[in-house]
C-alpha cells in the first residue's frame, strides 16, 4: 500500500509546495503519452517544467494584464451582461461565457463571439475540467479520460486547427493584406517555436495545452464567481448584510477582497496532491519515494495567527499578516504556482490592503470585475432554485448550477456604462477582441 | 550613483521560473527577459525599498534576495 503523508499547517504546506522532489505527475494514466494531460504544463516536473514556464510566462506580462483588465474585459462585461444577465440566470454559465472570451484570446482560439460558440467552447471546458480534477473524481476515471479525449479531438478539429492556420498565414507575412499582425497568444508562441525547430508543442501537446489554458482561464474563474456569491448571498447559512453586495458593486477593491476571502475558504483545489520522486525530508517529515503527499489547503488557510480571528468565517474586511496573501495558498506556491493567478485574482492583498496601500497601479483581477458587474446588476438569490454542487468530484467547491435572479428587462446598471456604449456603437466586442 | 556597486536585489537564475511577479510589483527594478528569466535592472537602485521587499515576498520560488547594497533615495 502506498504511503500517504498529509500536511495541514500553513508552513508545512508551503514548504511542500516548494520541494523539488514532490511531483505533480501522480496520475500516470492521465499524464503519460496518449492521455488527456500528457506533457501539459501543470504535470511537468523539474527542469522540463521550468523550461515550459519560461516559454509561457511572457503571456502573463503586466502589459497584457493591464490591457485585459482596463481595456478588454470591461467591454466583454458590458456586452455579455447586457445580453445575458437578465431574469433567471445560471451564474456558472454566465461566468463561463464572460471568462472564456479572454481565455480564448490568451490561448489563441478564434471564434465568432456568438452566444452559441461561447457556449460550445465553455461546454468543452466543462468536460476538460474533469481531467484536471481526475484525482478527485468520484466514479469511473477511465470513462472521464475517454470523454476528455473525445472532446479534445473535437476542440482540435473545430477550433485549434483553424486558429493555427490563420496564425500560420499571419506569420508568413500577412498575404491577405489585412494589416493584421500575429497575435500574442499560446498558439502563436508554439508556432514560432516550431518554425525555429523546437518540438516542445509537437505530438498533440499543443491541443492539450490549449485545452488546459481554456479551462484554467474560465472554469476556475466561473467557479470562483459562484463561490463568492455563495457567501455574499448567504448560501452558507449565514444571515449576511445585503450591504456587502452594494459595497462590491461600488468598489472593485472590496469586490477583490470578497474574491480573495472566498478563495481562502473555498479553494479551487482544496487538497493539492504530489508524489515523492525520491526519498525526501519535507517540513521535518521523512517521505519515502513513491509516497503520496496531500496538502490540505483549506486547513492551512485557517491559521488564526496568519489570517486573524475566526479564520473559518467569511470576512472580506479581515486584516491578514503582512507576509501572507489574503488568498492564502489557494493558488499554490513555488514553481507550480498558478500561472494565471494574476489574471483571475489580480495582485495579492497583504495586511490591511487599503486603497492607499495598493496604489493606482493595482490590478483587481477579472473575477473581481465579474463580481462587481454582477453585483451592480442587482443580483439576488433565486427563491425557487438552490445551487447544485458538482458531485462528480469530491472537491466540494465546484458547482453544476448556480441559479440567481437579475431584474427583468434592460436594467443596464453595469459599472462601466461607457464600455456598454462602446460595445453597442461598434468598438471591440467579444467577437473581435 | 556608482554603477560598480552591486544592485540591491539579485535573482537566482536556477530558481527563477520567470513568473514575472517581481516585474509586476516593481517594474522599475525587474523585467522578464527574452529567455523568460527575471533580471534586476539598474532602476532597482532608485526603486522604493518597500517595493523590493514586496517583490522578494511575492516571488513564488524564492529566487529574489535583497543584497547589502544601499538603495538610493528615489529621484
Amino acid at each position: 500500500m502506498t504511503e500517504e503523508v498529509v500536511f495541514d499547517h500553513y508552513d508545512q504546506v508551503r514548504e511542500a509546495m516548494y520541494h523539488p522532489d514532490l511531483s505533480r505527475g501522480m496520475d500516470p494514466r492521465s499524464a503519460e503519452e496518449g492521455n488527456p494531460r500528457a506533457d501539459v504544463l501543470s504535470v511537468l516536473h523539474g527542469d522540463e517544467h521550468k523550461a515550459r514556464r519560461r516559454i509561457e510566462n511572457p503571456l502573463f506580462r503586466r502589459s497584457a494584464l493591464v490591457e485585459y483588465e482596463r481595456e478588454l474585459f470591461p467591454k466583454v462585461l458590458a456586452e455579455i451582461c447586457a445580453r445575458d444577465a437578465v431574469g433567471q440566470v445560471d451564474l456558472f454559465e454566465l461566468g463561463g461565457a464572460l471568462s472564456v472570451v479572454l481565455a480564448a484570446r490568451r490561448t489563441g482560439i478564434d471564434h465568432d463571439g456568438s452566444a452559441e460558440q461561447l457556449q460550445e467552447l465553455f461546454g468543452h471546458v466543462k468536460i476538460i475540467a474533469q481531467a484536471s480534477a481526475i484525482m478527485d473524481v468520484v466514479g469511473d476515471r477511465d470513462q472521464v479520460r475517454a470523454e476528455v479525449m473525445a472532446v479534445l479531438q473535437r476542440f482540435d478539429e473545430r477550433y485549434v486547427q483553424p486558429s493555427l492556420r490563420r496564425r500560420e498565414r499571419l506569420l508568413d507575412g500577412d498575404p491577405d493584406g489585412s494589416g493584421e499582425e500575429a497575435p500574442h497568444d499560446l498558439l502563436t508562441v508554439a508556432l514560432r517555436r516550431r518554425r525555429a525547430g523546437d518540438a516542445t508543442f509537437d505530438g498533440g501537446v499543443l491541443v492539450r495545452e490549449a485545452g488546459l489554458y481554456l479551462h484554467g482561464g474560465s472554469h476556475t474563474s466561473a467557479q470562483t464567481l459562484c463561490n463568492t456569491f455563495y457567501y455574499l448571498l448567504g448560501h452558507d447559512g449565514t444571515q449576511r448584510d445585503a450591504a456587502l453586495v452594494e459595497r462590491a458593486a461600488a468598489d472593485p477593491l472590496f469586490a477583490q477582497r470578497c474574491v480573495h476571502e472566498t478563495l481562502r475558504l473555498r479553494p479551487t483545489t482544496p487538497r493539492i496532491k504530489r508524489v515523492a520522486v525520491a526519498d525526501a525530508r519535507v517540513a521535518g517529515i521523512d517521505v519515502v519515494e513513491g509516497a503520496r503527499v496531500v496538502m490540505d489547503v483549506v486547513s492551512a488557510n485557517q491559521d488564526a495567527e496568519l489570517f486573524g480571528a475566526h479564520p473559518e468565517r467569511f470576512d472580506p474586511d479581515r486584516v491578514v499578516r503582512d507576509d501572507v496573501a489574503m488568498w492564502g495558498l489557494s493558488f499554490g506556491a513555488g514553481p507550480h504556482i498558478c500561472i494565471g493567478r494574476s489574471v483571475a485574482g489580480g495582485f495579492p492583498l497583504h495586511g490591511e490592503a487599503t486603497h492607499d496601500d495598493v496604489g493606482q497601479a493595482h490590478l483587481h483581477g477579472l473575477v473581481a470585475l465579474m463580481v462587481q458587474a454582477v453585483a451592480a446588476r442587482g443580483v439576488r438569490r433565486d427563491p425557487q432554485h438552490d445551487p447544485v454542487l458538482d458531485e462528480r468530484t469530491d472537491r466540494g467547491t465546484r458547482w453544476l448550477h448556480f441559479p440567481v435572479r437579475f431584474p427583468d428587462g434592460d436594467g443596464d446598471r453595469t459599472p462601466n456604462a461607457h464600455a456598454a456604449h462602446t460595445a453597442r456603437s461598434g468598438g471591440p466586442t467579444a467577437r473581435n477582441l | 550613483m556608482s554603477q560598480q556597486q552591486p544592485l540591491p536585489v539579485s535573482v537566482d537564475p536556477d530558481l527563477c521560473v520567470g513568473s514575472g511577479d517581481c516585474a509586476r510589483v516593481a517594474p522599475t527594478a525587474f523585467e522578464v527577459n527574452d529567455e523568460g528569466l527575471s533580471v534586476a535592472l539598474e532602476g532597482a537602485r532608485t526603486t522604493d525599498r518597500s517595493l523590493l521587499v514586496d517583490a522578494v515576498r511575492d516571488c513564488p520560488t524564492g529566487a529574489i534576495t535583497l543584497t547589502d547594497a544601499a538603495v538610493e533615495e528615489p529621484r
